[in-house]
C-alpha cells in the first residue's frame, strides 16, 4: 500500500491553473524525490498534502485512508516547509520539542528525542537560543529537527537544504538517507537543485507546470527518460537541449544531419544530448567543431562549455588524467546519433532517437 | 605588482577568534582562492587585507610595505562585493569609468583605452560584470573578490567566470577570491588556501590539494562526494585498511600510537560483481546517479558505508555482494587530522 496517494488533484487560483489533474503514489519506506523547475508546483502539493490548502478537486490517502476532508491537525504527517516559521518567543530546544508537547510525549524523552536529533544536525550549541540570535543556516536545520520530531507516518520535506554549503548540504543528505533507513519511514522530499535529488531520490517524480510527467525509479529515468524535463533534471550538469528540424526522414541540427527514427512527422523537434555523450574528438558519426567558452573542475570531473554555431553545449566527462582544452580553442567534437533523443516541442514527449550510424551527408 | 604576506595575524571579535595567528604569503600575479565553509574566517581575512577590518594583532604587508594603519583607499586595492555596489544613475561605462577618474596620473586616452578594453571582455550585461570590470580596469597591484557570484543565476555565473578568467589571464593582478564553492575554487584558482576554524590548513595548487589532501579536512571538503575515511593499522611491512587484503608498503609511517584512518577518493575505488585479487566484499546498499554519466554506489563494509564512485551500474541488486577494489597508490594516512604517509608510486600489495 502507497504511504501517500494523490488521485486526479487540482488547484486554481484566479485563472491560473497550478495543479492540472495531478496523480502520484509514494511507496511505503521509499525516499520518494519530486524534482521540477521552480513554481512547478512542488510546495503546493505540499500544502494539500499536509492540509494548508484545499483542493478543489481530487482525494488524498494515507495509507490507504482517505484524509481529504481531515483537518491539518488529525494528518500524522512531519512536515519541514520551505519558509521556517519558528516560533519567536520559544528556546530552539522548545521549537524542536513543540510537536512532542503536543502530542503528550512524557517530559524525559522529549529531552532525549531532541538531544539526539539537535545532535545528528551539530545544533546542540544552539538549544538555549532563540530564532533572532540565529543564522539563516541554523534557522534552516532547527526548522528541520522540528519536522523530524513527530512520530510520523510521513515526513515531507519541502527544499529544507536551500541556500546551505554545499559540503553541509552533503552530510544533512547522508544523515536523511540514514535516518529513512533506520526508521524505515517514508521520505517526501521536494527540491529544485538536481544534484541534491540525485543523490537522494530511490523513487523520482519530475514536475512541470502542475503536472506529473513522470515517475520511476532513478536509474531507469537516467536511461529513458519519456519527457524532456526528465532528461534535464536527472542527470548533471544539466543536458543540452537544442531546436532542430525534421524532414525526409532526417533531422536537421544546426546543420548536421541524422537519420530520425522510423515514421517521423516533419516539423520542429527538441533533441535532447547528455553532456557525458559529448564527445571532444571524432570518435562518433555525428561530427562539428565548436569553441571551448568555459572548463570547470570538479575535481573528478571537467565540464566543458562550448560554443557550437552560436548554440551553447555542455560536454562533462571523468577527469582521469585528462588535459582539458585552452580557453577560446577551437575543437573537434562529435556524438552518437543514437544518444540523440528527440522530443515533441509542444508535448515535450519523447518521439525517439537517432539511429546509430546515421549521419546523413549532404 | 606585489605579493601579500599575513605575518602572525590574529582577528578577535570579543572572545571570538576569527583569525588565529596566521603566516601565510599569497603570491604575486596569481589568483588565490580564500575557500572553506560559513564561519572559517575567509571573508574576515580578505576585510583585513582591504583595510575594512583592523587585526587585533600582526602585521599585513602588500611587498614590503606595511599597511596597518593604512585606510582601504591608500591601499591601492580594488574590491568587488558580494552584493555588487552599482552606481545606478550611471552607465556601465561611467561605471567602469568612476575609479579611473580619480587617478589623475592617467591621459584621458589611455583612460578611455583601458574602459573600452574592459567592455569588450563583458560585452554582456549583469550587474556583477560592472563591479569586475570596474575593479580591474583600474589596474591597482591587488583586486579582491568577496563571492562575487552568490545570488547569480547560472547562466550570469558562467559569463562572470568567462570573463574572470579573460581578464586574470590577461592582466596579471595580484588577486583575493572568497569563496565557499570547492568548483569555482578549483576553476578559478592559481592556488587555494583552504581554511578552517581561523587558520589555513592548506596553500596549494588545485591539483595537488585535490590529489593529496594534506588534512582529512582538506579531503572530505573538496570532492562530489568527498573522500572515504577507514580505519588503518600499522602491521610488519606498512598498513592493513578495511578496503585492503592484504599489507600495504608505505612511504611514512604510522607511528605513535594514535589512531589512524585511510582516505580514499570515491573515483579510486573499483566495484564489480566478482571478487578479484585485492578486493574485499561488501553489501550494496544502494545506487545513484552522479556526475557526467557515472554513478554513485553506496557498499557496507564491515559495518561502514563506503562510496564508490563507477562508471556501470553493478548486476547485483540492492543487498547484494559486491567486491570493491580500493587503488593503494590513491590512498592516504592520516592521524589527528594530518596527513602522514601514503603508498609509493608504484607500490602494490605484499601478496
Amino acid at each position: 500500500m502507497p504511504a501517500v496517494e494523490l488521485i486526479n488533484v487540482s488547484k486554481t487560483f484566479g485563472r491560473k491553473k497550478a495543479l492540472d489533474n495531478v496523480s502520484l503514489s509514494v511507496e511505503e519506506g521509499s525516499f520518494t524525490v519530486m524534482c521540477g523547475p521552480p513554481k512547478a508546483g512542488k510546495s503546493l502539493i505540499f500544502r494539500i498534502l499536509v492540509g494548508l490548502e484545499t483542493a478543489d478537486e481530487g482525494r488524498i490517502l494515507l495509507s490507504g485512508r482517505d484524509i481529504t476532508d481531515e483537518p491539518a491537525s488529525r494528518r500524522n504527517i512531519g512536515y519541514v516547509p520551505q519558509s521556517f516559521a519558528l516560533y519567536p518567543h520559544m528556546s530552539v530546544f522548545d521549537n524542536i520539542a513543540y510537536p512532542l508537547h503536543l502530542a503528550g510525549t512524557p517530559r524525559e524523552e522529549v529531552a532525549r528525542e531532541v538531544d539526539a536529533t539537535v545532535a545528528m544536525l551539530t545544533i546542540t550549541h544552539l538549544v538555549k537560543k532563540t530564532p533572532d540570535q540565529l543564522s539563516g543556516g541554523e534557522k534552516q536545520r532547527v526548522a528541520v529537527a522540528r519536522g523530524l520530531m513527530k512520530d510520523a507516518a510521513v515526513f515531507v520535506l519541502d527544499d529544507p537544504l536551500v541556500g546551505l554549503d554545499y559540503k553541509l548540504r552533503e552530510r544533512l543528505m547522508d544523515e536523511m538517507k540514514q535516518l529513512c533507513e533506520e526508521l524505515r519511514t517514508t521520505f517526501f522530499y521536494a527540491t529544485s537543485d538536481s544534484l541534491e535529488a540525485l543523490t537522494l531520490a530511490q523513487s523520482f517524480i519530475v514536475l512541470d507546470d502542475g503536472r506529473v510527467v513522470e515517475k520511476a525509479d532513478v536509474l531507469s529515468l537516467y536511461a529513458e527518460p519519456q519527457h524532456v524535463r526528465s532528461l534535464e533534471l536527472v542527470g548533471f550538469p544539466k543536458a543540452n537541449v537544442l531546436q532542430a528540424t525534421s524532414a525526409g526522414g532526417a533531422v536537421d541540427l544546426a546543420g548536421l544531419k541524422l537519420a530520425a527514427p522510423d515514421g517521423l512527422a516533419a516539423g520542429a523537434v527538441l533533441a535532447g544530448i547528455r553532456p557525458e555523450d559529448v564527445r571532444l574528438d571524432h570518435s562518433q558519426a555525428l561530427k562539428t567543431e565548436g569553441t571551448v567558452q568555459i572548463i570547470e573542475h570538479l575535481g573528478s570531473e571537467i565540464v566543458v562549455y562550448l560554443d557550437i554555431g552560436g548554440s551553447p553545449v555542455t560536454a562533462a566527462f571523468a577527469a582521469d588524467g585528462v588535459v582539458p582544452p585552452d580557453l577560446d580553442s577551437r575543437i573537434p567534437v562529435s556524438v552518437d546519433p543514437s544518444r540523440i533523443m528527440l522530443f515533441e516541442t509542444a508535448s515535450g514527449r519523447l518521439l525517439g532517437r537517432g539511429q546509430a550510424g546515421g549521419a546523413v551527408h549532404g | 605588482m606585489v605579493d601579500i604576506v599575513i605575518e602572525n595575524v590574529t582577528k578577535r571579535f570579543g572572545t571570538f577568534t576569527a583569525i588565529d595567528g596566521m603566516n601565510a604569503v599569497f603570491e604575486d600575479g596569481a589568483v588565490t582562492c580564500l575557500l572553506g565553509p560559513s564561519g572559517c574566517g575567509k571573508t574576515t581575512l580578505m576585510r583585513m587585507i582591504v583595510g575594512l577590518e583592523t587585526q587585533t594583532s600582526g602585521r599585513i604587508l602588500f611587498g614590503n610595505r606595511d599597511m596597518s594603519g593604512l585606510p582601504p583607499r591608500k591601499r591601492n586595492a580594488g574590491m568587488v562585493f558580494q552584493y555588487p555596489v552599482m552606481y545606478q544613475t550611471l552607465s556601465v561605462e561611467e561605471n567602469i569609468a568612476l575609479p579611473l577618474n580619480q587617478d589623475k596620473s592617467l591621459s584621458a586616452a589611455e583612460r578611455q583605452r583601458r574602459i573600452d578594453e574592459e567592455l569588450d571582455v563583458l560585452d554582456a550585461g549583469g550587474r556583477q560584470k560592472v563591479a569586475v570590470g570596474r575593479a580591474v580596469a583600474r589596474r591597482s597591484d591587488i583586486v579582491l573578490f568577496d563571492e562575487p557570484t552568490t545570488n547569480v543565476e547560472v547562466q550570469a555565473k558562467l559569463l562572470l567566470i568567462r570573463a574572470f578568467k579573460l581578464v586574470t589571464q590577461r592582466l596579471k593582478q595580484t588577486i583575493i577570491y572568497v569563496t565557499h564553492d570547492q568548483t569555482e575554487a578549483m576553476t578559478l584558482a592559481d592556488k587555494v588556501a583552504l581554511m578552517r576554524n581561523g587558520r589555513i590548513e592548506q596553500y596549494d595548487k588545485p591539483a595537488n590539494l585535490y590529489h593529496r589532501p594534506a588534512s582529512d579536512f582538506a579531503g572530505w571538503f573538496l570532492g562530489n562526494p568527498g573522500m572515504n575515511f577507514v580505519p588503518a593499522r600499522a602491521v610488519a611491512g606498512g598498513a592493513e585498511t578495511l578496503l585492503t587484503a592484504g599489507p600495504l608498503a608505505l612511504e611514512g609511517a604510522l607511528e605513535g600510537g594514535k589512531e589512524f584512518r585511510a582516505g580514499i577518493r570515491p573515483e579510486h575505488i573499483g566495484l564489480s560483481d566478482e571478487a578479484r585479487p585485492g578486493s574485499v566484499p561488501g553489501t550494496l546498499k544502494d545506487i545513484n546517479v552522479s556526475i557526467a554519466g557515472r554513478f554513485i554506489a553506496r557498499v557496507t563494509v564491515d559495518g561502514q558505508d563506503i562510496k564508490v564512485k563507477t562508471d556501470r551500474v553493478p548486476t547485483a541488486r540492492r543487498g547484494g555482494q559486491v567486491h570493491l577494489f580500493a587503488d593503494p597508490a590513491e590512498m592516504s594516512f592520516y592521524a589527528d587530522g594530518r596527513r602522514i604517509a601514503a603508498v609509493p608510486a608504484g607500490g602494490q600489495h605484499n601478496r
